[in-house]
């Protein structure tokens, strides 16, 4: 508990503001206020971020949304968006059906 | 698992660049797009591009992408399209999905020439359907024939804002207006030149509040901000639009090179690789091009391109160390050139206030988007002369001289230094061929003849709308700010397969409008608003 | 009329086949070979299909297969790509609910 009490030092309470209701995540339809309270609960690295709410998890695999949800994070942890590290970039660069990850070509056609 | 000399990601103007300087050294190449038409951006594109003789410049986009496809096929690189790099690994080793199966490759060397993807703003509605990316509306016009709506509202000011905005007027929508948070618009002064004098009205230092409408968009609402980005109250204007166009810039898509192991660097810019300047990134044999490594232009993507193209061949020996730099060194002599003037990277940010020649640049054009008549006089491009004479409303240091090569008597003078402004030589004489009106990319350039007939002045300016106006028709001549000046009458009207569709029409106006008139609309259109 | 005729620059579109689909039983014209969305917006159709969470309208958005917003079911296939799948003579599209071929009231 002590270390969840040592991250949270330093950013304050949540507060609410004026467009927490706006969509960032459009595929997962996660609000910028779910992305600011995440924090407060302790989520401060993006791929963390990614597991708790789902943003960047949706068909559209965060290509969309990747950015905006790392500057909220880094504003509410009160750093530059810069000196966040990004989530991990894993295969498929695209949305692939199982089926097809599944059929791998032994000859190149 | 197939095996190649060089794999490229990415069929646009630097993957296809480096593909073909590759193969052209003996390498055995494929490249892989994940669409269903190569060319990248550059089918999109239908406006004249900037740049010297060699950057293809006064050459329209689709046309650049049409020529660099044959020239790989001739080369015998193999493209294969729908086929999407889903995976690049360790060592060189790619992933692809094509068609219903995924297939792997290996290459020796590797270019990721993946290009960018755009950027999002949010507001109150962005979600509903009527809004849409800059490139969502090129697309829809350029490749599908469609208008992506009849009243847009542009939200952007950079090029791809100005020139997308020009798009949709050729396209037969109407921008009713264009909106950027910044407060003085970010891309060239010709290209907002271009639609402000049609009448479009830039609203800078304004952002969008909220978008309207239930089930679509059918309204906007916008309001200024100050100098923290802070809404001013009592400053909010409506708009009846059915389309939100967001032109607010570009990152690179650089997924593939981190998951390569890549050592990145988040800079304003974007998320991208480090790598030296021939395109080399930290892991040896991967290299990049083009807009995933930062963002600039086709013209530059192309000669990354080829640089990346010919480094890859010394990196397999099969150029020595010298073939290499003697080949790179013109492509970055070339490159160096084209990140001069006033929109070089390194004046981002920058307020510059006089032009290299020491003139105070316009301020209106960069707050309203046109010249304001004061202004336009300190220019080398304006000169009054007696007969017909160009002038030349190019006002900022940008690399291009396409003008300079257009006229067969040298009345237009640039020089070695291609950002320098256009100058007119007084000593030569014009006989009034239009072909400089036609070869600016930026329609900067109009043919003038105080003395046309006694009282009147004639006008020659670009256009490049349909329909095209008709010898006799009767108009009204629009000044810079597209505001209605004068009545006017189409004298000439002038299609050559040389001006590659910018038609030239030559309207007569009063003679004291000869300063302000620099566009003509037919007198049928103002009787319908 | 959301089709240009004939465009300054780009001239007249190349002649394609003129093929009908449906959208939710409703007969619509297109061109075969272009995109499912392009013969959506030629006729006037602004909604793409309805979110899961908060049943909000998406349509086109980035248009090149990116966003994911403009997924519709094609021939009972659900989170198909309209901007970037062929449309082709018969082709049976239905306004997507959620993220599956499931309709409103939670048929398939």
């Amino acid at each position: 508990m002590s270390k969840l009490k040592e991250r949270m030092s330093g950013i304050g309470e949540f507060m609410s503001q004026p467009d927490d209701q706006l969509i960032i995540c459009r595929c997962e339809e996660i609000t910028k206020g779910e992305i600011r309270k995440a924090v407060h609960d302790g989520m401060f690295t993006m791929t963390e971020i990614r597991r708790y709410l789902r943003t960047g998890m949706g068909l559209c695999q965060g290509l969309t949304c990747a950015s905006m949800v790392k500057r909220i994070v880094a504003r509410e942890l009160l750093i530059s968006s810069m000196e966040l590290e990004p989530a991990v970039s894993r295969a498929p660069m695209r949305p692939v059906e199982m089926k097809i990850f599944g059929n791998e070509e032994k000859e190149v056609k | 698992m197939e095996r190649y000399d060089l794999i490229v990601a990415g069929a646009g103007p630097a993957g296809l660049s480096a593909a073909i300087e590759a193969a052209k050294r003996g390498l055995r190449v494929i490249v892989f797009d994940e669409n269903e038409k190569p060319g990248g951006q550059l089918f999109k594109q239908i406006h004249k591009f900037f740049g010297s003789k060699e950057d293809k410049a006064k050459i329209r986009g689709f046309k650049i992408g049409k020529d660099l496809l044959e020239e790989a096929n001739k080369c015998g690189v193999e493209v294969v399209l729908n086929a999407i790099v889903i995976g690049l690994y360790l060592d060189k080793e790619v992933t692809v999905k094509i068609g219903d199966g995924i297939q792997h490759f290996k290459g020796d060397t590797l270019i990721v020439a993946t290009g960018a993807s755009e950027n999002m703003v949010t507001f109150d509605g962005w979600t509903l359907p009527g809004v849409i990316g800059a490139g969502a509306a090129q697309t829809m016009m350029n490749l599908h024939h469609l208008k992506p709506g009849n009243r847009i509202l542009m939200l952007g000011s950079g090029n791809v804002g100005l020139v997308v905005s020009f798009q949709l007027m050729q396209a037969g929508c109407e921008v009713v207006a264009l909106v950027d948070a910044a407060p003085k618009v970010g891309g060239y002064g010709v290209h907002a030149s271009k639609i402000a004098r049609c009448g479009v009205p830039f609203y800078l230092s304004h952002t969008i509040i909220k978008a309207e409408g239930e089930q679509f968009v059918n309204g906007v609402i916008i309001g200024e901000v100050d100098s923290s980005w802070e809404m001013i109250s009592g400053t909010q204007k409506h708009f009846d639009v059915d389309t939100i166009c967001l032109a607010v810039g570009l990152s690179p898509m650089s997924q593939l090179l981190k998951m390569a192991g890549c050592h990145m660097k988040d800079t304003p810019g974007g998320y991208i690789p480090e790598c030296d300047e021939k395109g080399a990134t930290s892991v040896p044999g991967i290299f990049v091009a083009g807009d995933v490594s930062g963002i600039e232009e086709a013209s530059s993507a192309m000669i990354e391109g080829r640089i990346s193209g010919i480094a890859a061949a010394e990196y397999l020996g099969f150029i020595d160390k010298e073939e290499l730099k003697k080949s790179i060194e013109k492509q970055e002599k070339a490159l160096i050139s084209l990140r001069e003037g006033m929109f070089a990277p390194e004046n981002r940010g920058r307020s510059i206030k006089k032009t290299e020649e020491g003139i105070d640049v316009s301020i209106n054009l960069l707050k309203k988007g046109y010249i304001e008549e004061t202004e336009i006089e300190r220019f080398p491009g304006f000169t009054k002369c007696k007969g017909v004479h160009p002038v030349i409303e190019c006002t900022q240091n940008i690399p291009c001289n396409p003008c300079q090569e257009a006229c067969v008597k040298k009345c237009i003078k640039i020089g070695e230094k291609i950002t320098s402004l256009p100058a007119i030589d007084e000593t030569k004489e014009c006989i009034g061929c239009g072909m400089c009106v036609a070869s600016c990319s930026g329609q900067a350039i109009f043919l003038v003849n105080e003395e046309y007939e006694q009282g009147y002045a004639a006008i020659t300016l670009p256009y490049e709308f349909l329909p095209l106006p008709e010898v006799g028709s009767q108009g009204k001549a629009l000044d810079r700010s597209g505001k209605e000046i004068c009545a006017a009458k189409i004298i000439d009207v002038k299609t050559k397969k040389a001006f590659d569709y910018t038609h030239l029409i030559t309207m007569k106006v009063p003679a004291d409008m000869s300063r302000k008139a620099r566009f003509f609309v037919n007198s049928r259109r103002c009787e319908d608003e | 009329m959301m089709r240009i005729d004939e465009h300054p620059i780009l001239g007249k579109q190349e002649e394609k086949r003129v093929v009908e689909f449906t959208l939710d039983g409703q007969i619509i014209m297109g061109f075969e070979g272009e995109p499912i969305a392009a013969a959506l917006k030629a006729a006037g159709v602004m909604i793409h299909r309805y979110t899961k969470k908060l049943h909000q309208p998406r349509g086109i958005f980035c248009a090149i297969g990116r966003c994911t917003d403009c997924v519709m079911v094609v021939d009972g296939k659900p989170n198909v790509r309209t901007c970037v799948t062929s449309l082709k003579a018969g082709m049976n599209v239905q306004t997507q609910f959620g993220v599956s071929a499931k309709t409103q009231t939670g048929e398939v």
